[in-house]
């Protein structure tokens, strides 16, 4: 990262999304309740000031562990440390489910394409076997058998 | 505090990352972190919200103002790190009304299984 992109500006300059900030507030409001504009400023800064404090602290972590990099279980010590222990479950399933949904991305695998049935798949298993032991018995022929679903005994 | 039931506010993985290096020692992060600091902020402020919310509604009032969340922090030892985001103003009223909370350290009684 460039330090010149941070020359002149100062931590309040980076804030975060008011109308996100907003729906999270409401979540926890009665549908009638109103809430004063410099509340809700107050809460958005709050929010900046927690992150920060967060992000301390996991430094922190991160550097007694001799790491470089701030990882997922550096935030989460950190968290306990600083009283936030009851967030740790919801925030690591979050991570988790994170994870899944990153993993559902269509660029996956080096299968990715390739269909098959399970019969089909089996067949190919059983015809990889007997070719791996045609090659170890040196080239002795090993003729396809139709019965390939003798399991392979130890 | 009951769980909420979280609908999906994530809040935004570069915005999360741009206030997390505006601290200089903060070098590399990796990138599922801002993952974790959404989902924490949003925890952080259904908490903060609900017990600002719940002086307000002590005093009767349906609308949430700066001063219900200046108590909650002052009311909550975790939220202690906000004391010096607060106007000085809306603290003070909140100190003053806490005055009469006070809290006395009563030492155990020494000698009380003394070894003859």
């Amino acid at each position: 990262m460039d330090p010149m992109d941070i020359v002149g500006k100062s931590k309040d300059d980076v804030s975060l999304p008011k109308a996100t900030m907003f729906k999270i507030i409401k979540e926890m409001l009665p549908p009638d309740v109103r809430v004063a504009r410099d509340a809700q400023d107050l809460l958005v800064e709050c929010c900046v000031e927690f992150i920060n404090l967060v992000s301390s602290e996991s430094n922190e972590v991160c550097c007694r562990e001799e790491k470089r990099t701030i990882a997922p279980e550096h935030v989460l010590k950190a968290l306990e440390v600083l009283g936030f222990g009851e967030y740790i479950e919801e925030v690591y399933a979050a991570y988790e489910q994170h994870k899944l949904d990153t993993l559902d991305s269509p660029k996956v695998g080096k299968f990715a394409g390739i269909e098959m049935t399970e019969e089909e798949a089996l067949a190919e298993q059983q015809r990889m076997f007997a070719e791996a032991r045609a090659r170890m018995n040196n080239g002795a022929s090993v003729q396809r058998q139709s019965d390939s679903d003798r399991s392979l005994d130890g | 505090m009951a769980k909420a039931d979280f609908k999906n506010h994530s809040l935004p993985s570069a915005r999360i990352k741009k206030i997390m290096k505006a601290d200089e020692d903060v070098r590399r992060i990796a990138a599922e972190t801002p993952v974790l600091f959404s989902r924490a902020c949003e925890m952080f402020i259904l908490e903060l919200t609900c017990r600002s919310w719940a002086y307000a509604e002590e005093n009767k009032r349906r609308r949430l103002q700066k001063n219900d969340i200046a108590q909650a922090i002052t009311r909550t030892d975790v939220f202690d790190f906000l004391v010096y985001i607060v106007p000085e103003e809306d603290l003070r009223e909140e100190m003053n009304a806490n005055d009469s909370l006070l809290y006395y350290y009563v030492p155990p009684h020494v000698g009380l299984w003394a070894r003859s």
